[in-house]
């Protein structure tokens, strides 16, 4: 990428600052999608994308170049986003509609247009996949269907996310109603 | 319901139809799958099927974006974590906050001496009340007090006077010490 391009080369000549000036405006917006692909909720995606570049902000002059730098930046991000599940985690249960997981579960279906149960039913069913396919089926639609990009933030192989997709949209098809699909 | 499946020599296309939708089939590729479908019910129905549920999917999905202030607030926060760590400041900050932890010691002191006095002296007004109500009321105590066992009484009524002071500081030291 022709904007890494220019920031390695100010990493190069130790410029940090302009280097990370370059970085946000650079990835903010597929950090903000690959967290909120993880934690399912705006407020919470943003303020992990905040974490995430103090933390890439504090690391930039220990970053050596052996792996790309937008891996680097996907693997901060994907870090910042667990510990935050596992900050969630002893409230977490699925069947308490009071949960954290689940209040988030409901914000993130209660942020389209109102009164679409077809919308509704079609995201619930994408909540119960596994959350390894939930992560690869919204940062794919997130990212415009590439399925090289979804490879690149989630830090898997291309294969193991085409099979990650496949897998959970014919769980999709199995589960859904023809009609709804149809008419979705 | 496994029949959005396909099973036996059409299981082979589930992948070109899904890339056949998505465009990123080759053409030659392209075309065999094509005649494929035009002749395959099943197949068409498949292709159909995921159509329809990748169309959901890229409707219903919430597509966020960030706030307009994202980057103002980053720059805020990086600024303060980029000043300098002044050591007077520093030190200072340390003083205030050892001043502060001795003086919530000083008072949980204060308040221990308070509360000391206060239950020795309710205890102490509690047994000798009780120890003058008893003595009144019974002449045998009275006669026993002018005996020669009177030493012993007064010394059992002391004894239980200490014991109540002893419960109370028991009582006293599990009381928070601070604030």
């Amino acid at each position: 990428m022709a904007m890494d391009d220019g920031i390695e080369r100010h990493l190069a000549a130790g410029r940090h600052a302009r280097a990370f000036d370059l970085v946000v405006p650079a990835y903010k917006d597929r950090v903000f999608r690959l967290a909120y692909s993880i934690l399912k909720e705006r407020a919470a995606a943003e303020d992990a994308a905040q974490e995430t570049f103090v933390r890439v902000w504090k690391a930039l002059p220990r970053f050596d170049g052996r792996a790309a730098l937008g891996t680097w930046i996907y693997a901060i991000t994907r870090n910042t986003c667990l510990m935050e599940l596992r900050r969630r985690r002893p409230t977490v249960s699925f069947d308490d509609p009071d949960s954290t997981e689940a209040q988030h579960a409901a914000a993130s279906i209660a942020t389209g247009p109102a009164d679409d149960p077809e919308r509704d039913n079609l995201l619930r069913l994408v909540e119960a996949l596994p959350r390894n396919q939930q992560e690869a089926v919204r940062l794919f639609y997130l990212e415009d269907r590439s399925y090289e990009t979804v490879a690149e933030q989630l830090g898997m192989p291309l294969g193991t996310v085409k099979n990650l997709l496949h897998r959970a949209r014919k769980r999709l098809m199995e589960v859904a109603r023809p009609d709804e699909v149809k008419a979705a | 319901m496994n029949e959005m499946s396909l099973t036996g020599p059409c299981a082979d296309y589930e992948h070109d139809l899904v890339e056949l939708q998505e465009g990123s089939l080759g053409p030659e590729r392209a075309r065999v799958i094509r005649l494929h479908v035009e002749s395959c019910a099943r197949c068409r129905a498949w292709q159909a099927e995921f159509a329809a549920i990748d169309a959901g999917l890229a409707a219903a999905l919430p597509s966020p974006a960030l706030s307009a202030d994202f980057e103002h607030r980053l720059q805020a926060r990086i600024a303060d974590l980029a000043q300098p760590v002044n050591r007077s400041d520093l030190r200072a900050r340390a003083d205030r906050e050892h001043e502060r932890l001795v003086e919530a010691l000083r008072r949980g002191a204060r308040r221990h001496a308070l509360l000391d006095g206060l239950g020795s002296a309710a205890i102490a007004i509690c047994v000798l009340a009780l120890a003058r109500g008893l003595l009144e009321q019974a002449d045998a105590m009275q006669l026993l007090f002018e005996g020669p066992q009177r030493m012993v009484i007064l010394g059992g009524i002391g004894t239980a006077v200490a014991l109540a002071a002893l419960a109370w500081t028991a009582v006293r030291s599990r009381l928070p010490l601070a604030g």
